[in-house]
């Protein structure tokens, strides 16, 4: 192969290093109005008075809006319980509740400071246990009445508005029977995503239809979304993608665009609408915080019996995605490790904090914590060593999950044990006064969900992929897919280019979520490969008055088996076919079988299997100052089961950036809520990661080819940051001796554990 | 107000509010957008610009500031012609990017570091970029950029 397997470079590296790659917030349109929210200062009250009389009047301000001036409606990703506008209650800070456009965005911030807002404050429900308190207020007080999609239904009541309970046969028995039963309880906090980019959106209308500029990660749900919330038809609304500045998950679901779309139909003129980072950080779609309870009873020998998980999310305001996040507990809780029954009882509430959402890894960071933690415990109330009990323990090949899904390759985690020890053995890391070693690992799914990317040779013998998948940063298009596409046809990667994504020109596709990218939209290209090369071949055959079969695709060429002279190039084969037959072009689609699971395994809304699984070991080495607090990572393994590197430079870029987001929600990154507001409210005070603070990761990339999978290709990008926190607990702990076991452990919170307080 | 400063090597006027921070002269009087705005706060060095050389955050500067001075952006760091430096390619090179969007600063600021000290040791360059908040690479690889371009200039 003479793409795939290669480090080259991006094809967007260099438009990034002379700023003029336009990002979503760079793009300027003629007449372009400005918007700004306004937005609840509290996170729960009635409002008692709104008057916009004198935002409206203000010089330079072109239309106002707000709740009285649109269809009531709520809307959502499974659950329509949001509505655009806060009406006659807020519940969240930061809620929008009008919104201005006006000439500058200087003008909309002066207007909107005149805005009349009496909010009469009540009683909030400001974190988890709040919420499931006996005659704990309700956050939505009609939450029966709002509607699900088509055929989903699941148990939700009051604040909780998702359940999801497993229950097999056997648990109290086991636990009945037990030599020893361990218990804990993980606590993990809300995580901003931090991308650089604020979120954004610049919007047009044309009298007929909008079109959306956006920085987005799935374009295709802008487009469905901003449909239901302002309610026209999904097609009168046109999203085009331009680059994003970092998303990590919160830029799949819709933000700013149904108001930017709203306001430029109102005002007759396009609209860009902006966060300033402090109304991002306040409104994101932050990582749940969570409360994890976990009970394993172990036999005498220290057989894993049975197991009783409680997981509480915290889904804020709203559910988003969340609902179906109370799933992943079923795919997390029985893997890695063999076990009896286990049970799990997971439930999603709201708050009145601002709706959480997706984060890389979804909800796997807190999971595993707990999980990874939890087995260090029972390794030392057994008295055996941490990692000696994981290992005699491991899942091998074709072990079943709760879910009933059979990992086929589960012998991986061995693999993956050995990788690490063999770069740093581990009875020789952590030794020494206040320091420890920490070892954690996980399974994680590459996301099934569909893509598909039309393939057209140009005259010129380059090659286009039309397809809407998103660069998010990764380097899943900008290199992997490109390299893909370069390699079926024997082109080098600079030959081949990608579209931006625009939803009037490509198909569907599921956005860059869940290491997605170059797997499906990958496998694809190989689909739509099989008919455009059926295309260049019959074409070449006649022009070298050859048999197609005897045919094959080099260096630009399309030359004769074993007679290199009879060749002739791909510009040439392009130009002919379009000419005389008509130009060469083929699409494909791709989306991953579900693996079968046993279907009743639980109740509630199921996120069904985890297919296309990775395996993955992670390895810290910490030193606790004392005096401070301050844990500092010495050492970082990481052994990442990847199916086939298509890009190994690139590759070890995702695993580097996901383990530092990781070390930053398990060290650093802080958003305490207090009464329902963030404590943290600026970039400076939320302490993302340094230069200063980061180690360089030290990695072992493991290959097991997927058959499904585009030269091998499985997902890369979430699993580096999903074990991180555990090992760095686990690590922490072993140093100082004590508990943590909540996340971020910050410098207060080791120098509180050694205190003993 | 009035001012005038070179901007990447072009005399420039501007009549602008006392209070106009440089960020928001260069973005949307000027058009010139490789800057970028990402905190407004001067925490996380998106927006780094040079003043006579030196990095500096042009959300918490004011225009009025640059008065006869000499401003360089992303925009003026490669040629006229579309060619880019070495420290620009070395980016490019070692994947020390990847979303893109704290590029710029992050190349002000070395290209400043490089100016002051060619062969910079590991510390020294994250030392320097500890006021540029990257997201996305972790810095291994943006370390990396840089040492291999210091290496160049030492072989």
């Amino acid at each position: 192969m003479t793409e795939v397997g290669q480090s080259s470079i991006r094809s967007d590296g260099v438009v990034k290093t002379t700023g003029r790659a336009l990002f979503g917030t760079d793009v300027i349109l003629p007449g372009m109005l400005h918007a700004r929210l306004l937005r609840s200062p509290v996170p729960a009250g009635r409002i008692v008075a709104l008057d916009l009389s004198k935002v409206a009047e203000f010089p330079g301000v072109r239309g106002v809006l707000t709740a009285v001036d649109i269809p009531d409606r709520r809307s959502g990703l499974v659950l329509m319980d949001a509505p655009l506008f806060a009406s006659q209650f807020v519940r969240f800070e930061g809620e929008p509740i009008a919104a201005v456009v006006a000439e500058t965005r200087a003008v909309a911030k002066q207007a909107l400071a005149l805005a009349v807002l009496e909010i009469e404050e009540m009683p909030s429900v400001g974190n988890i246990e709040d919420a499931i308190a006996q005659n704990a207020p309700l956050v939505h007080p009609d939450w029966e009445s709002f509607a699900t999609p088509p055929g989903l239904e699941w148990p939700r009541a009051g604040n909780v508005v998702a359940e999801t309970c497993s229950d097999p046969e056997g648990v109290d028995e086991a636990f009945a029977g037990a030599a020893a039963i361990i218990e804990d309880r993980f606590e993990a906090g809300r995580q901003y995503q931090a991308y650089m980019e604020p979120r954004m959106a610049v919007a047009e209308f044309d009298g007929q239809r909008f079109t959306i500029h956006v920085a987005h990660q799935f374009p295709y749900n802008v487009r469905d979304r901003v449909a239901a919330a302002i309610d026209v038809s999904p097609s009168d609304v046109r999203v085009i993608g331009h680059h994003i500045g970092g998303g990590f998950g919160a830029k799949l679901d819709t933000g700013l665009e149904p108001y930017a779309a709203l306001l430029a139909r109102h005002s007759g003129r396009p609209v860009r609408l902006v966060n300033d980072r402090s109304e991002d950080l306040l409104t994101c779609q932050c990582r749940e915080n969570a409360v994890i309870k976990i009970r394993t009873a172990v036999s005498q020998s220290g057989e894993l019996l049975a197991r009783d998980v409680d997981v509480l999310m915290d889904s804020g305001a709203s559910a988003t995605d969340i609902p179906f996040l109370t799933s992943i507990p079923m795919h997390v809780f029985g893997s890695l490790y063999r076990i009896g029954p286990v049970r799990i009882r997971t439930r999603a509430v709201y708050t009145n904090t601002a709706p959480t959402g997706a984060f890389r890894g979804v909800s796997g960071t807190h999971l595993y914590f707990a999980l990874e933690r939890h087995m260090d415990h029972i390794a030392n109330r057994l008295n055996i060593d941490r990692l000696e009990y994981r290992r005699s323990n491991l899942q091998h090949d074709g072990s079943k999950l709760p879910t009933g899904q059979v990992l086929e390759d589960a012998g991986i985690l061995s693999e993956a044990f050995d990788a690490v020890e063999r770069l740093a053995p581990w009875t020789e890391l952590g030794q020494g006064p206040n320091r420890g070693v920490g070892i954690a690992a996980c399974m994680w799914l590459t996301n099934p969900m569909p893509g598909s990317a039309t393939l057209k040779l140009n005259s010129d013998g380059t090659l286009g992929v039309l397809t809407a998948a998103t660069e998010n940063g990764s380097g899943a298009i900008a290199t992997g897919v490109r390299q893909i596409a370069a390699e079926e046809f024997g082109l080098p990667a600079d030959k081949v280019v990608v579209t931006m994504p625009d939803t009037d020109a490509a198909a569907f596709d599921a956005g860059s979520q869940g290491s997605r990218t170059t797997h499906i939209v990958g496998r694809a290209i190989r689909e739509a490969a099989i008919e455009v090369r059926a295309q260049i071949l019959d074409t070449a055959a006649n022009m070298l008055e050859a048999a197609p079969e005897d045919l094959e695709l080099v260096n630009e060429m399309v030359r004769v088996f074993g007679s290199p002279s009879k060749q002739i190039s791909l510009a040439e084969v392009a130009a002919t076919a379009q000419a005389e037959s008509g130009p060469i072009s083929g699409t494909g689609s791709y989306t991953t079988p579900m693996p079968p699971i046993n279907p009743t395994c639980a109740s509630g809304l199921l996120f069904p299997a985890f297919p296309t699984p990775t395996y993955h070991v992670h390895v810290a080495e910490v030193e606790i100052d004392p005096t401070t607090g301050v844990v500092r990572v010495l050492r970082y393994l990481v052994a990442q089961e990847v199916g086939k590197a298509i890009n190994p430079e690139a590759v070890r870029g995702q695993i580097q950036g996901g383990v530092v987001q990781g070390l930053g929600y398990a060290l650093w990154e802080t958003l305490q809520i207090d009464a329902g507001q963030y404590s943290q409210r600026t970039l400076e005070a939320y302490g993302l990661p340094l230069a200063t603070d980061t180690p360089e990761v030290e990695i072992v990339l493991l290959e097991h080819p997927d058959p499904a999978g585009p030269y091998g290709a499985k997902g890369v990008a979430e699993p580096p940051i999903i074990p991180v926190a555990a090992a760095i607990g686990n690590a922490v702990e072993h140093a100082i001796g004590k508990s943590v076991n909540a996340i971020p452990i910050t410098a207060e919170c080791v120098l509180e554990a050694l205190n003993g307080s | 107000m009035h001012t005038e400063f070179v901007l990447n090597t072009r005399e420039i006027k501007v009549e602008a509010p006392s209070t106009e921070t440089l960020l928001t002269t260069l973005r949307e009087r000027l058009q010139l957008t490789g800057t970028k705005e990402a905190c407004v706060e001067g925490e996380c060095g998106a927006c780094t610009v040079l003043v006579n050389g030196r990095p500096v955050d042009s959300c918490i500067y004011a225009t009025a500031a640059v008065d006869g001075l000499a401003v360089t952006t992303v925009e003026g760091l490669g040629g006229l012609d579309g060619s880019i430096t070495p420290l620009q390619q070395s980016f490019v090179d070692h994947f020390a990017i990847q979303c893109g969007f704290c590029t710029p600063g992050l190349l002000l600021t070395l290209s400043a570091l490089l100016d002051a000290n060619p062969n910079p040791d590991r510390k020294e360059i994250e030392n320097a970029i500890s006021g540029n908040l990257c997201r996305c690479t972790g810095y291994t690889q943006i370390v990396e950029a840089v040492e291999a371009v210091s290496q160049e200039e030492r072989s």
